[in-house]
C-alpha cells in the first residue's frame, strides 16, 4: 500500500482516538449530589419559649427597652418552639464558652451526621478524595478539617480545604470548589460538611444590633456527598444544573451590613445593620440578572424584554408619572415557575422570606418549605438550604427533571445561587435519614404564632425602666 | 531518622504499572520507529531516491495529508492541561517602627510575666537559640503594655500588611483591580466576618463575579493550599488570573499566660503576608516569572500524634495559646517522608529512581544488608524553600535531605531577617534567592511547608526567565549584609 496511505489511516485513527478521549472527559464533569444528612440534634437541646426567657434574663445587662426591642424581633421571627440550642445556653455558661464547649459543639454534630450519611450509602472514610468544611465563626487550631480527617481516619492524599467567614451562604460557595475540582479530575468523590458554631458567639453586652444575632441564630448542620463518578451518577438524587455568585463587597454599605467588631464596651458580638435588608435585594437583583438567563426558557425571556421594552416606551412620553412607578418595590416581572418548579430559600428570617416571594411573585405553596424550616429548625445559617430541601423531599414534591433553585445570601455582602435537577424520582419510596420524617405529618401547623407574645406580651406595656422587675 | 523504604514498594510496582499503560501508545511508536530505521538503513541511498521518485502526490492527498497533521497538532495542544504561571509577587516588608530587637522584647517579657521569672527565663533561652534576628517584626496591638490585642487591632494590622502587598503587587504587574478574577486568601488564626477575602474586596472594588475564598485554619502550610486550589480554579476557567494573599495575623493570638509549650509562638511568630499574581493567560508567559510543575498535598491528621502536635487550647488558668509538642520535629519528618513518596517521581531523573528501586529490590527481596538509598534531591531541583519554621525544622531537613549550607541559605536568612511569618514565609525565601541573583531560567524550585494537623505541601516551579536583581522588595536595603553567621546562641 501506498506509504502516503498508511501514513493517512494512522492519523486518522489517532484523531479519532483523541477526539473520543475528549468527549469521554466531558461526560465525567457533571457535579451530583449522591445524598446528604441534616443534623437533628437531641430534644434535650430543644429551646422553648420558657427557657429563651430565662436565657435572656440571665444578661444582666440588658434593660427594658432591650426587652422590648427582644419581644418584637423573637414574636416576629418565625421561629418555633422546637429549634436547638447549644448546650452551654443550657448549663447557664453562655457568656463564659471555653474551647472545648465549641469543639463539642461541633464534634456532636458531625459524628452523628457523617456516620449515618456514610453507613447508609455503603461508602468508607477513604473513599473520600475532596473534604470542604466551611463552618463561619469558628476557627480552630488545627482546623475543624483536620479533625473530620483524624476522627475518620481519611486518607493522606485527601484534598482538603476549610473555608470560614463566608456567611450563611458558605455552604453554596463550597459546592463551587467541589464543582470545580471535578471539572479537572475524574472519578471523585466529595464530602461537602456545613454548619454554625454558636457556643463560643454569645454577645453579652446590650448593644441592640448585635443582641438580634443571640436570638435568631440556632444550631443544625449538613453533610453533603457529591460525585463525579459514572458508576455512582444512578444512585445520585440531584444534578448542578449552574451556580452563580455575587459579591457586593465593592459597595461600603453593603460591606458594613454585617460586621463582627467590639460594641463601646469592648465585647465582641456581630452588628446587624439597618441597611442589611437593601443590601441583600440589590445583591439579589445582581444574581438574579447572571442566572436567569441560565434556567429560565428561551420564551420566557423574550416575554419578559417585550414587556420591558413596552413598559419603556409606554413611559418615556408621559415624564411626569415615573417617579411613581419608581416608588413601587422591585417585583421581578419576569415568572420564575416556568423554569423553577421548587425554590429553597435561606431562611435568614421571616422577612427575607416575604421579600423573596414578594418580587419572585411566589405563592404560600412555593414559600411554606422555607417558612416551616425556619419554625422548626430556625436560623441554622449555611446549613439552612440543606433543611429546606429535606422538607421538600420528605413531602414527595420532588420528581424527576424537576429544577430546585437555591439561594442564599452572605456576610460581605454575598448573594449566591444554584440550580440542582432532580435526576432520580424522589417522590416515591421512603426517604431514609431525613430529617423531618418524625414530625413531616405534623406540617404545615395550624398556627405559626409565637408563644412568646402570650408569655411575655405584657412588657410592652411596662412603661418605667428603673422600677422594671422581669416577672416569671 | 525516619526509614524511607517500607511503605514505598508497592508504589513503585503501581506507579510503573500505571505508566507503561498511560503511554501505551507511545510506547507502541518504538518498535515501529526501530523497524523504519532498520529498513532504511538496509535500503540504501539509491533506492531510497527511487522510492521518493515513485511516490506520486496527488494534489488532493497532499492537502489532506497536510490538513490531517494541523488538525491533530491543534487539537494535541488544545488537549493539553493549562499551565498555570506565577506572574509576579510581592512579600510586605514591615515599616522600622514595628521591629523588636531582643532587648525590646525581653523587657517586654519581663514586665508582662513579672509574676513568673521562670517563665521569662524560657522565653530568653528560646529567642538566644531560635536563629532569629534583631530587625524582625511585631504588629503595633503587641508593642503595648500589657498587649492590647483587640478585633479592632488585629483588623488594622490586617489592612496594614494585606493593604500594604497588593498596592505593591498592583505596581509591579501593572494588574488593575478590577481585572481580578480569582481571590483567595488564607490567614490561619484570625477569621473576622465579614472575611478578609470580603475585606479585601471592598478595598479595592473588585468586581460583584469575582471568585472569593477565605481559607483559615489551615496552619503555617496553608500558602501552598492556595496555591493548589488556584490552580484547580485556573484549570477549569480560561484566560483568567488569580490573587493569592498569604498571611497571618498575629495581633488576636498572643499568649498571656505562663505555661511553656505554649510561651514558644510568642517568640517565634513575627509579621509578614504575600499576594501572590497566578495567571493561565497565553499572553503572560513572557512576563512571568515561574511556571508550576508540581503540587503535592499531604494530610497526616489520620494519625492521632500528627493530629494533636500544634494544638489551641486554654492552659490550666483559661488563656487560650497553641501548645507545641515535643515531637514535632519527628512528625515533620514523617510528614516530609510521605510527601517525599509521592513527589519524588515526579521530579527525581530516571537514574535516581532506578537506583532506588534497586537498592530497594536488594534490601527487601534479596535481604542483602544495604542502608536504604535516600535519593539526591539536589539532582533534581537548583533552590529549596523551606518552610522557615524554626531553627529545629530548617536543621533537620537539611539533614534528611542531605542539603548544603547554601542550599537551605534562603530559609536560614529569612528565618533571621523575618522570623517565621507562617505562610507567607516560602515568598520571602524566594525573594531571597532573586536578589541574591542566582534565579536563572530553567531553574527549579522546591517549596516544602508544614502546618497543624499535620500536613505537608511542596510545590516544585520552573523558573520561566532569569530574573534580574530587584530593586525594590522586603530584602532591597539588606541583602548586601547577607548571608549572616547565625551562632548557636546568641548570648542575652
Amino acid at each position: 500500500m501506498d506509504i502516503l496511505c498508511i501514513l493517512s489511516s494512522l492519523l486518522i485513527l489517532y484523531l479519532i482516538f483523541k477526539i473520543w478521549k475528549h468527549i469521554d472527559s466531558k461526560r465525567d464533569q457533571n457535579c451530583y449530589i449522591l445524598d446528604y444528612q441534616c443534623h437533628k440534634p437531641s430534644d434535650d437541646r430543644m429551646l422553648s419559649t420558657q427557657i429563651s426567657g430565662e436565657i435572656i434574663r440571665r444578661n444582666k445587662h440588658l434593660r427594658l427597652n432591650e426587652f422590648k426591642f427582644l419581644l418584637k424581633a423573637i414574636v416576629s421571627s418565625g421561629i418555633g418552639e422546637q429549634t436547638y440550642a447549644p448546650r452551654i445556653y443550657f448549663e447557664g455558661r453562655e457568656e463564659s464558652p471555653t474551647i472545648q464547649d465549641a469543639l463539642s459543639e461541633m464534634e456532636e454534630f458531625y459524628i452523628d451526621t457523617i456516620e449515618k450519611l456514610l453507613k447508609r450509602n455503603k461508602l468508607k472514610p477513604k473513599d473520600i478524595d475532596v473534604l470542604v468544611v466551611n463552618v463561619s465563626m469558628l476557627n480552630s487550631t488545627p482546623s475543624l478539617s483536620a479533625r473530620i480527617i483524624n476522627h475518620y481516619k481519611m486518607r493522606e492524599d485527601v484534598k482538603v480545604f476549610n473555608l470560614t467567614a463566608m456567611g450563611c451562604s458558605a455552604s453554596v460557595i463550597s459546592v463551587d470548589i467541589v464543582k470545580n475540582i471535578f471539572k479537572t479530575y475524574k472519578n471523585k468523590l466529595a464530602l461537602v460538611v456545613t454548619s454554625e458554631s454558636l457556643s463560643p458567639n454569645w454577645y453579652s453586652g446590650n448593644n441592640r444590633s448585635m443582641i438580634l444575632a443571640n436570638c435568631l441564630f440556632r444550631s443544625g448542620g449538613c453533610a453533603v456527598l457529591l460525585t463525579n463518578k459514572r458508576c455512582l451518577s444512578g444512585r445520585a438524587m440531584f444534578k448542578l444544573k449552574c451556580l452563580v455568585r455575587t459579591h457586593h463587597g465593592a459597595r461600603e454599605d453593603s460591606f458594613n451590613a454585617c460586621v463582627q467588631k467590639e460594641d463601646e464596651l469592648g465585647r465582641v458580638g456581630v452588628h446587624l445593620d439597618k441597611t442589611l435588608p437593601k443590601a441583600a435585594t440589590r445583591a439579589f437583583v445582581d444574581n438574579l440578572k447572571v442566572i436567569t438567563p441560565k434556567i429560565l426558557p428561551v420564551t420566557e425571556l423574550f416575554r419578559f424584554m417585550l414587556s420591558l421594552l413596552l413598559k419603556k416606551l409606554r413611559r418615556s412620553p408621559s415624564k411626569g408619572s415615573t417617579s411613581n412607578v419608581a416608588q413601587a418595590a422591585p417585583k421581578a416581572g419576569i415568572n420564575f415557575k416556568t423554569g423553577i418548579d421548587h425554590f429553597c430559600i435561606h431562611t435568614g428570617g421571616k422577612a427575607v422570606i416575604d421579600a423573596i416571594g414578594y418580587s419572585l411573585d411566589l405563592t404560600e405553596y412555593d414559600l411554606e418549605p422555607a417558612r416551616m424550616t425556619l419554625h422548626r429548625f430556625g436560623n441554622t445559617s449555611a446549613s439552612s438550604l440543606w433543611y429546606v430541601l429535606g422538607y421538600m423531599e420528605a413531602k414527595k414534591r420532588l420528581k424527576r427533571g424537576d429544577r430546585v433553585f437555591m439561594i442564599s445570601f452572605g456576610a460581605g455582602f454575598k448573594c449566591n445561587s444554584c440550580v440542582w435537577e432532580v435526576v432520580r424520582d424522589l417522590s416515591v419510596g421512603e426517604c431514609l435519614g431525613n430529617v423531618w420524617n418524625h414530625c413531616i405529618d405534623q406540617y404545615p401547623p395550624k398556627s405559626l404564632l409565637n408563644p412568646f407574645l402570650e408569655k411575655y406580651g405584657w412588657i410592652r406595656e411596662e412603661e418605667d425602666a428603673d422600677t422594671f422587675k422581669f416577672r416569671t | 531518622m525516619p526509614d524511607f523504604s517500607s511503605s514505598v514498594k508497592l508504589k513503585y510496582v503501581k506507579l510503573g504499572y500505571q505508566y507503561l499503560v498511560n503511554h501505551f501508545l507511545s510506547l507502541l511508536l518504538i518498535p515501529i520507529m526501530a523497524i523504519i530505521a532498520v529498513e532504511l538503513l538496509r535500503m540504501g541511498p539509491e533506492d531510497i531516491l527511487n522510492v521518493w521518485n515513485s511516490l506520486h502526490f496527488d494534489i488532493v492527498q497532499v492537502l489532506c495529508s497536510s490538513f490531517l497533521v494541523i488538525f491533530i497538532s491543534t487539537v494535541y495542544f488544545m488537549s493539553k492541561p493549562r499551565t498555570v504561571y506565577l506572574v509576579d509577587y510581592s512579600c510586605y516588608k514591615p515599616p522600622v517602627t514595628c521591629r523588636v530587637p531582643f532587648a525590646t522584647f525581653m523587657e517586654h517579657s519581663r514586665l508582662i510575666l513579672k509574676d513568673s521569672p521562670k517563665s521569662v527565663e524560657f522565653q530568653m533561652r528560646i529567642l538566644e537559640r531560635s536563629g532569629l534576628g534583631e530587625e524582625t517584626c511585631l504588629p503595633p496591638a503587641i508593642h503595648y503594655i500589657p498587649p492590647t490585642p483587640t478585633m479592632d487591632e488585629a483588623r488594622s494590622e490586617a489592612q496594614m500588611v494585606i493593604f500594604t502587598a497588593m498596592d505593591d503587587l498592583f505596581k509591579k504587574t501593572g494588574l488593575l483591580p478590577k481585572d481580578i478574577d480569582i481571590l483567595i486568601v488564607n490567614c490561619s488564626l484570625f477569621s473576622p466576618t465579614p472575611s478578609l477575602s470580603a475585606m479585601v474586596i471592598n478595598k479595592y472594588k473588585l468586581r460583584s463575579n469575582i471568585k472569593s475564598f477565605n481559607l483559615s485554619g489551615m496552619g503555617c502550610s496553608a500558602g501552598l493550599i492556595s496555591v493548589d486550589l488556584a490552580r484547580d480554579l485556573l484549570q477549569v476557567h480560561p484566560n483568567s488570573n488569580a490573587v493569592i494573599v498569604s498571611t497571618e495575623i498575629i495581633t488576636p493570638n498572643y499568649y498571656k499566660g505562663n505555661e511553656r509549650a505554649m510561651l514558644l509562638p510568642n517568640c517565634l511568630f513575627r509579621m509578614g503576608s504575600a499576594a501572590i499574581l497566578m495567571s493561565n493567560r497565553r499572553s503572560d508567559r513572557w512576563r512571568a516569572k515561574y511556571k508550576l510543575c508540581h503540587l503535592v498535598r499531604t494530610h497526616r491528621g489520620a494519625d492521632d500524634k500528627s493530629f494533636y502536635c500544634v494544638y489551641e487550647q486554654e492552659d490550666r488558668e483559661g488563656k487560650i495559646g497553641i501548645n507545641l509538642s515535643k515531637d514535632l520535629m519527628a512528625i515533620a519528618g514523617e510528614a516530609l517522608k510521605a510527601n517525599i513518596t509521592t513527589i519524588g517521581p515526579l521530579v527525581l531523573p530516571a537514574s535516581e529512581q532506578l537506583l532506588f528501586l534497586l537498592s530497594l529490590i536488594g534490601r527487601k527481596i534479596f535481604n542483602l544488608k544495604w542502608k536504604p538509598y535516600i535519593p539526591d534531591f539536589k539532582l533534581a531541583f537548583e533552590h529549596f524553600c523551606i518552610h522557615a519554621g524554626g531553627r529545629a525544622v530548617i536543621d533537620e531537613l537539611q539533614k534528611n535531605l542531605q542539603l548544603s549550607g547554601e542550599h537551605v541559605e534562603a530559609s536560614r536568612m529569612t528565618l533571621h531577617r523575618f522570623g517565621n511569618t507562617s505562610s507567607s514565609s516560602l515568598w520571602y525565601e524566594l525573594c531571597y534567592i532573586e536578589s541574591k541573583g542566582r534565579m536563572r531560567r530553567g531553574d527549579r524550585v522546591w517549596q516544602i511547608a508544614f502546618g497543624s494537623g499535620f500536613k505537608c505541601n511542596s510545590a516544585v516551579w520552573k523558573c520561566n526567565r532569569t530574573i534580574k536583581t530587584p530593586k525594590d522588595g522586603p530584602w532591597s536595603d539588606c541583602i548586601d549584609r547577607y548571608p549572616v553567621f547565625i551562632p548557636e546562641v546568641v548570648k542575652l
